[in-house]
């Protein structure tokens, strides 16, 4: 009953069928964690958001995301509209590892000013799968 | 009689200054969202850079012309053939393998900006982002190369080209110098550009910073 409780649940949440590929990046992310770091105990959605509002300098996530990342954003410079960044609300996000790495890439460096360690990175999508529209 | 003939107008080495300028600024700003706005923009001038080039390539003066320097394959691996042998045929303006290279770089100038207009619109989705890199790549690798030509060239004609394209002045039969720099043109170039990149930077040509939103409403920016 259970089962078919969360089965019923699952399939009435529009993300699930797109996390698959999420949750591979999270687990290639998960062993590079723990070859950093021996005591890495997993991600967590509590520092994946902290670290989403953060302002790592002028720029935090949230600046072109906003506080909602449900909900559509606007860039920092150009003013253009961005897309939901949560899976919940925009099925196509996360679902091309290539992609995920290379927008992580260049953002990180935009806000933070440097890479962003596995962990950041896995802490980050685990709190965007939680995000609901 | 030979001697200091002049054979690259002002236009056309401005032209040259200036591409280098922009594909420079275009690639070092390309992987940063702080300086998408100098990216589009030094894009947009290096767009109309290239544009000027076509026409001028048409109407310009003696060397300028493509008609002129623009040759075929037999001439380019002629040309080649005579470099790995240590004496290249002589030319007063581009030389085959030079003028390969000018008509790719074009190519690939236009190309990269097509695609580029069409990845900061989000039109084709990763295959196009990508075709993007690919063919920019492609121009800074034929850059590395054009100079690496330019550089053996200048060795063994014993002439600086560098120096040729800055200055304008080759050594040459003295009939073959071009009579007029044109100046005047150079002028309209640099200012047109100028009134162009400031009218960006103001803010008066939104539909080139965003040419869908104008009309469609709920443009989006495609990330990861």
């Amino acid at each position: 009953m259970k089962f078919l409780l969360m089965l019923l649940w699952a399939l009435s949440t529009p993300i699930l069928a797109n996390t698959g590929v999420a949750v591979q990046i999270q687990a290639r992310l998960a062993a590079e964690a723990r070859a950093a770091d021996a005591t890495f105990q997993g991600f967590s959605v509590q520092r994946g958001e902290a670290f989403y509002r953060d302002r790592h300098g002028d720029w935090s996530c949230a600046t072109c995301h906003t506080d909602h990342p449900a909900k559509g954003g606007r860039h920092a410079v150009t003013q253009k509209a961005i897309l939901p960044l949560a899976p919940s609300a925009n099925p196509e996000r996360f679902t091309d590892p290539k992609k995920v790495e290379k927008w992580f890439k260049r953002n990180c460096n935009d806000v933070l000013n440097r890479p962003c360690t596995a962990r950041e990175k896995g802490d980050f999508i685990a709190y965007i799968l939680t995000v609901r529209p | 009689m030979v001697g200091r003939i002049l054979v690259w107008d002002i236009p056309t080495r401005v032209f040259h200054g200036l591409l280098v300028a922009c594909f420079g600024l275009a690639w070092l700003s390309a992987e940063s969202e702080r300086l998408r706005d100098i990216h589009v923009l030094s894009s947009y001038l290096l767009l109309a850079l290239i544009g000027f080039r076509l026409v001028w390539g048409l109407i310009g003066s003696r060397y300028a012309r493509f008609a002129e320097f623009v040759r075929g394959p037999s001439a380019v691996s002629a040309y080649l053939r005579g470099l790995m042998q240590g004496h290249p045929p002589t030319y007063t303006g581009h030389n085959p393998a030079g003028a390969l290279a000018i008509v790719a770089l074009l190519g690939l100038g236009v190309a990269s900006g097509i695609t580029g207009w069409l990845a900061f619109n989000e039109m084709g989705g990763e295959v196009v982002a990508e075709l993007h890199e690919t063919v920019a790549n492609a121009m800074l690798a034929l850059v590395f190369l054009h100079i690496l030509a330019v550089v053996i060239s200048s060795r063994l004609h014993g002439e600086n080209l560098v120096k040729a394209m800055l200055t304008g002045y080759k050594s040459g039969a003295s009939g073959m110098g071009i009579r007029r720099a044109h100046g005047g043109v150079a002028l309209v170039l640099v200012t047109g550009l100028a009134a162009f990149g400031w009218a960006m930077i103001q803010g008066k040509l939104p539909a080139l910073w965003d040419p869908l939103s104008a009309s469609v409403v709920g443009k989006s920016h495609e990330e990861g």
